[in-house]
């Protein structure tokens, strides 16, 4: 039940991650005979409100990154609109973080457990249909995926009145087509029915109108793949790990010049420095710790000060950082910060999808700011500023979070490694 | 209506609407928030972030376009933080953007540049960067051109194309920075795009811009703009010319006012050219020695009352006869139709509709008392259920189309019945294709389902249908025996179909008809509908808003020439040429002697032409119409006109008839008149004149009076149109309270009964306009055509209209733009008979009907069922009504167009 994994680093706590490498991911039977679907036939007997109740107790905050409270956002799912003859469930599996791997590792070895996961939301807000949009270069994922669907279904544990608990439900695949913003979950139900990835214009928030403006609960894959234990195990359980208000556990992907690059799942509030010299078995030989990148691109540059601060959400954010999607890019001292940052905004220009005016010639301009910044022609301090100022402007007007993310590596690169760019 | 609701914006309190759109209540009340995206017309796209503001309770700043205005919300809209951020982002657009100029269109962008001092380059913080991305131009588009370079992004042209239009014709292509508007797969001319210009009327900036006379407009220079009313279809849409140097230069559509609320079509926007055409009619013409020579007025008019007034002399009041035209004003028409009846002293007077609508018109008096569409244009928008039966309307209406379109979109269905494949049929629930000349037969099926799945409405049939369940009971009767597999025998349409769509149209809360030419224009026009109207009685969808039947006109003021009176049979306000007591009401309004006014119904428009034929007729009055292209068996009509001792045509060109004409007078085109045109849902609407007519040509009105007056009779004495259309609402008693003055900003919908009436939208919602009060069902039973396919003629042939060309395309083939889409007449062939014909497409045939033979070239298409062909009618090298007959429908007199039985050979 918690995690003793022995493919696992004796640092971890693997609940996530606990079926890696004990199951076949390709067989049912396995993921049942390891416990899988007890969560949910559990859910099957409590009513809707109480799971709701479980989740919002477990203080069980979205995996995606926004770290927005899961129990919240399927109490505003399953109270919207009641007259409504749809209800929808969408499974986020566009990971498109640079650095972030973590769904993809559920999906490819355990893909039963986010599957099961989406099975109890539907039970929880009373969903008609669910959908898994999975990012189109993973293909070992949607293999696995559409496989499990297939099994489900013919243990019936999928399609109309599924074991007699009057629960009709099914879940279709759909294959992202490779932009980034696709993974914003607004942009992500605009692909889903069927348009161009802009994104929408908010509010009208997913759970009030969503697909095909019905309401919708768009989770991440390791946000559903946490569902089963703490219908399991309580939400007492669950909050016994982690901090205050983070609880539970978490997948970091930690890549970059350490010793073993990877995913480890562990606590929430631990340690960088654990993170990084524990578990990832500390820098690459003869290198030295520079900087830590959190959360991808759209996540914010750390240096050794911040080691010791716990990985929370809001432990993160009062200190300027971001938690993010979990994602660790480790830097040694022999790396140019200017060109990781060039490189991130670089990232930025050519996923912005053009719609709004901040984002899109913002980003170009951005990029020219880096190549003064770089020609150092004097002044550097102001043309430094001068970048952040237009991050910032293009953080407030911007239409979706994607030109809201530029600010985040701007702004730290900035307070950290000023005298680096 | 959402409750009314008090916000704060800048401290200024403001009373609104809930739900309204933040941005539209901060300008209508002079807080000119900046914006480039939004446009009313469209939903909030929220890209050009410039109408930013501050919401007291939210977290940062929110496009003002996107929020919806609710109680107690407290705006910030202008502040320093608010303004050096848009500076911002208008300076950003500037880095992206072209900025040169040529001062031919208006640019929003521009003006806001100017407004937050951002014109110099040193006043910005931005390098310019628009060259190095490299935005293409296309100029492929025979109407507009499109450059990227000055394209700001702000997604108004797509959504004008999509949402506005329907058609979905353009997006992005690339992504970011690099994006820029592509019209199909990336070239304009290749894609689906049909010229209707929405996109342009829409760009904020000079992205989007019409080709032609670009090079002429100045908007800074002298222009003058003249609000007016479209000359070609019967929409009725407000056009805003641009005269500058005496011509017209470039027509908008005009916002806010219905019933196009600045949409256009193709024609609307581009066919203007032809008004400053250098064809023009000048001058008199008086045909010597079989030659036109120049006269003058002077001599044009002597002559044609000394030959006029001969025939009434020699053959009395019975031997002259005139055509009005659907294309001039009601105050032509109305003097037109006046002429006739007190100075050829008979009631031979009647134009166009005789070829399209008759029986439409027919069959609605009959039936419900009006023969004008019952519904409002805006109706097609909040039906449940819409029924296209033979009306092309996507060609032939095509701003009426779009707000069926926006119905489709909000959830209604669409059922279309054709012989032919129409562009309607893309967006149709289901499309029945019945055989030509079976429509009774498919109807009465239909009502059969509709009968035997009791979806009929009891309780309309007892209230408002004459004779109740009784009367209901005959129809009950004569449909019994269309089974829908009987139906299926008759028509070619499959059963399934059958019940599916009578079911979809009893069932709808709301369900709309359009009829169109495909049901009039056949021997049994008449009967065809009155069984469409017996279909809305018995499922009770007449008479209410969104339910209802319209038969959209073809031209401009068909509904407006009838209304006020050119017809045979009933003078204006469609009162019977027999009613005493209207005739005498009328004689004291027009000061004649009560016994002056013939109470004998006059001849109709094919009549006429037989009547000249056969010697009775011995001289006409033809003023804007074009029977040697528009009426059938042209052979047999030029015959007639070659029959004739005098023949007067009043023209704005030299058309197919004029060179039987003895006299051609020259006259002014819509954009030369003042006046008012009626379109298909009953609004009159102005018609301003925007420039002088060319040369010596005078107002149709005019020439009419100036003939009179020759004659030695006095039909009035006019000093303007506006005096003229006070007689007809004086005349016409639902056009009474109708006076040009009132039609200043808005057209008004008669009836109109007196001068605080606000006019009406939808008819019959009390009663129907018969004298009972009730509406009258009249079953009718499927007749086998008597022109039939046979080993000699093995094809039916059907005609029609297309998008680009319009009518006798007098006016239309004098567009280079229209032209430049479509010009070029053909015949359809379905592909397995010109597989058996051993035909291919491009090939020149000849079309032989026991009539007469033309020559035109084959498509093969699968638009049309086999065995059937279609043709266009507007091109004269290829005139189709020389296979067409003059057999009538007995009710109406009109004649059966749609179907002519002919064979196809190779030509050589």
């Amino acid at each position: 039940m918690t995690g003793h994994n022995k493919n696992a680093h004796p640092g971890e706590l693997r609940i996530v991650l606990d079926n890696l490498g004990r199951i076949n991911p390709e067989s049912i039977e396995d993921y049942i005979a390891a416990g899988g679907y007890r969560a949910f036939r559990k859910a099957l007997e409590t009513e809707p409100a109480d799971i709701i109740d479980l989740f919002i107790e477990s203080g069980l905050r979205g995996r995606g990154g926004a770290g927005f409270p899961t129990g919240l956002k399927k109490r505003f799912t399953g109270e919207a609109c009641l007259s409504c003859e749809n209800r929808y469930l969408v499974c986020n599996a566009d990971e498109g973080e640079p650095g972030t791997f973590k769904d993809r590792v559920i999906m490819e070895n355990d893909p039963h457990k986010y599957l099961e996961g989406m099975m109890i939301a539907a039970r929880s807000i009373r969903a008609t249909r669910g959908f898994v949009y999975i990012r189109g270069e993973y293909f070992l994922a949607i293999e696995r995926t559409r496989k499990a669907i297939d099994d489900m279904r013919s243990m019936g544990f999928l399609g109309n009145d599924i074991l007699g608990s009057g629960l009709s439900f099914d879940i279709e695949i759909r294959k992202g087509a490779g932009s980034y913003l696709c993974g914003e979950e607004l942009t992500l139900l605009e692909s889903l029915e069927g348009k161009r990835g802009y994104p929408r214009i908010k509010p009208p928030y997913p759970a009030e109108k969503g697909l095909w403006g019905y309401p919708t609960l768009v989770n991440n894959v390791e946000t559903f793949a946490c569902f089963p234990s703490i219908v399991l195990n309580g939400a007492e359980w669950y909050r016994s790990m982690g901090t205050d208000k983070s609880s539970g556990t978490k997948i970091f992907t930690i890549s970059g010049s350490v010793q073993r690059p990877g995913y480890y799942e562990a606590e929430m509030g631990i340690t960088l420095r654990r993170l990084i010299f524990e578990l990832a078995g500390g820098m690459k030989k003869g290198k030295k710790f520079l900087a830590a990148i959190l959360g991808g691109a759209a996540g914010t540059f750390v240096d050794e000060s911040m080691l010791d601060c716990p990985m929370g959400y809001d432990e993160l954010r009062e200190r300027g950082a971001t938690l993010g999607s979990g994602a660790v890019i480790v830097m040694d001292t022999g790396m140019q910060v200017w060109e990781m940052l060039n490189s991130m905004l670089r990232f930025f220009e050519h996923e912005s999808c053009g719609k709004c005016v901040p984002c899109r010639a913002g980003s170009r301009q951005l990029l020219l700011k880096m190549q003064e910044i770089r020609n150092g022609n004097g002044g550097r301090d102001m043309l430094i500023d001068s970048l952040n100022a237009q991050a910032a402007l293009m953080e407030k007007t911007s239409l979706c979070p994607l030109g809201q993310s530029h600010i985040l590596p701007v702004k730290s690169a900035t307070a950290y490694f000023r005298h680096l760019l | 209506m959402g409750k009314e609701v008090k916000i704060k914006i800048d401290g200024k309190t403001i009373r609104a609407e809930e739900g309204m759109n933040l941005l539209e209540v901060a300008r209508s009340n002079g807080i000119m928030i900046p914006g480039l995206c939004y446009h009313k017309k469209v939903s909030p796209t929220g890209a050009c972030r410039l109408c930013i503001c501050k919401i007291e309770g939210i977290n940062g700043l929110v496009a003002s376009c996107t929020v919806r205005v609710s109680g107690e919300m407290n705006v910030t809209a202008f502040d320093q933080e608010l303004e050096d951020s848009r500076r911002i982002l208008l300076d950003y657009l500037l880095s992206e953007h072209n900025e040169e100029y040529d001062g031919s269109y208006h640019d929003e962008f521009r003006e806001l540049k100017v407004r937050y001092g951002l014109e110099s380059e040193a006043s910005r913080k931005f390098p310019s960067i628009w060259r190095e991305l490299g935005y293409p131009a296309d100029n492929s588009s025979p109407v507009l051109t499109c450059d990227a370079s000055k394209c700001i992004k702000c997604f108004r042209c797509i959504k004008a194309c999509e949402e506005v239009q329907g058609k979905n014709v353009l997006s992005f292509t690339s992504r970011g920075i690099t994006s820029y508007i592509v019209a199909g797969f990336d070239n304009w001319k290749e894609s689906e795009c049909d010229g209707c210009g929405e996109c342009i009327q829409l760009c904020p900036t000079g992205a989007i811009v019409e080709k032609p006379h670009r090079e002429r407009i100045d908007l800074a220079g002298h222009n003058r703009k003249v609000i007016t009313t479209c000359p070609y279809c019967g929409v009725g849409c407000q056009l805003e010319l641009l005269v500058s140097d005496g011509r017209i230069v470039r027509s908008s559509g005009v916002e806010g006012v219905p019933p196009n609320d600045g949409r256009l079509c193709v024609k609307g926007r581009f066919g203007y050219d032809f008004v400053n055409s250098p064809d023009r009619l000048t001058t008199p013409l008086i045909k010597r020695n079989g030659r036109f020579e120049k006269a003058s007025w002077d001599e044009a008019l002597s002559l044609i009352a000394e030959k006029f007034n001969g025939i009434l002399a020699q053959y009395g009041n019975g031997a002259l006869a005139g055509y009005s035209s659907a294309k001039c004003t009601n105050e032509d028409n109305y003097l037109f139709q006046k002429f006739v009846r007190l100075v050829f002293g008979n009631n031979n007077v009647d134009y166009c509709t005789r070829l399209c609508h008759a029986s439409t018109v027919v069959a609605m008096l009959r039936s419900i008392g009006d023969g004008a569409g019952s519904n409002s244009i805006e109706d097609y928008a909040l039906a449940d259920c819409i029924l296209i039966t033979g009306n092309n309307m996507i060609e032939t209406h095509p701003v009426t189309a779009t707000f069926v379109k926006q119905g489709r979109k909000r959830g209604g269905k669409v059922i279309v019945i054709d012989p032919k494949w129409t562009p309607m049929v893309r967006y149709a629930d289901i499309w029945l294709q019945p055989a030509l000349g079976t429509d009774v037969a498919l109807l009465n099926g239909i009502m059969h389902v509709i009968i035997r799945e009791g979806l009929t409405d009891r309780q309309f049939i007892e209230s408002r249908v004459e004779g109740g369940m009784e009367a209901f009971g005959i129809l009950r009767e004569l449909t019994d025996k269309y089974t829908p597999e009987y139906t299926q025998q008759i028509t070619n349409v499959p059963s399934g179909s059958i019940e599916k769509a009578a079911t979809m149209f009893a069932k709808a809360k709301k369900s709309l008809v359009a009829t169109g030419m495909g049901m009039s224009q056949q021997v049994t026009g008449t009967n065809n509908v009155f069984s469409l109207i017996n279909m809305l009685l018995i499922t009770g969808h007449l008479g209410k808003e969104g339910s209802g039947i319209n038969p959209p006109r073809g031209q401009n003021n068909v509904q407006g020439a009838s209304d006020v009176g050119t017809s045979p049979l009933t003078y204006p306000g469609y009162i019977p040429v027999g009613n005493d007591e209207n005739r005498r009401r009328v004689s004291k309004i027009w000061g004649v002697p009560y016994g002056s006014l013939s109470w004998k119904p006059g001849l109709t428009t094919v009549e006429i032409m037989q009547a000249a034929f056969s010697g009775k007729i011995k001289g006409m009055y033809i003023m804007g119409e074009n029977p040697m292209l528009t009426d059938p068996n042209l052979n047999h009509t030029e015959e007639a006109l070659k029959k004739l001792d005098f023949l007067v045509v009043q023209d704005i060109f030299h058309t197919e008839t004029t060179p039987f004409a003895d006299v051609i007078l020259p006259a002014a085109s819509f954009a030369g008149k003042n006046g008012t045109f009626v379109n298909s849902d009953r609004r009159v609407l102005r018609v301003r004149k925007a420039l002088d007519p060319p040369g010596e040509a005078r107002q149709d009105w005019q020439i009419i009076v100036d003939i009179a007056n020759r004659m030695g009779k006095n039909i009035g004495d006019y000093s303007c149109e506006s005096e003229i259309f006070d007689e007809i609402a004086a005349v016409t008693p639902m056009m009474a309270g109708i006076t040009h003055a009132r039609l200043e900003e808005t057209g008004i919908q008669w009836p109109c009964p007196s001068k605080d009436h606000p006019g009406t939208p939808t008819l019959f919602l009390e009663r129907f306009n018969t004298p009972s009060g009730k509406a009258k069902l009249n079953p009718v039973e499927h007749i086998e055509q008597k022109e039939r396919a046979d080993d000699q003629y093995p094809f039916i042939l059907n005609s029609g209209r297309i998008l680009y060309q319009y009518h006798s395309a007098t006016m239309s083939r004098r567009n280079k733009p229209l032209n430049d889409f479509a010009n070029e007449a053909y015949v359809l062939m379905h592909p397995d008979d010109a597989a058996k014909q051993d035909m291919s497409g491009g090939m020149k045939v000849k079309l032989i009907s026991r009539q007469g033979e033309l020559e035109t070239l084959l498509r093969i298409s699968g638009e049309v069922a086999p065995g059937e062909l279609f043709m266009p009618f507007h091109y004269s090298e290829s005139p189709v009504n020389k296979l067409t007959r003059d057999e009538l429908d007995p009710h109406s007199r009109i004649a059966p167009f749609k179907l002519s039985a002919c064979r196809v050979e190779k030509a050589v």
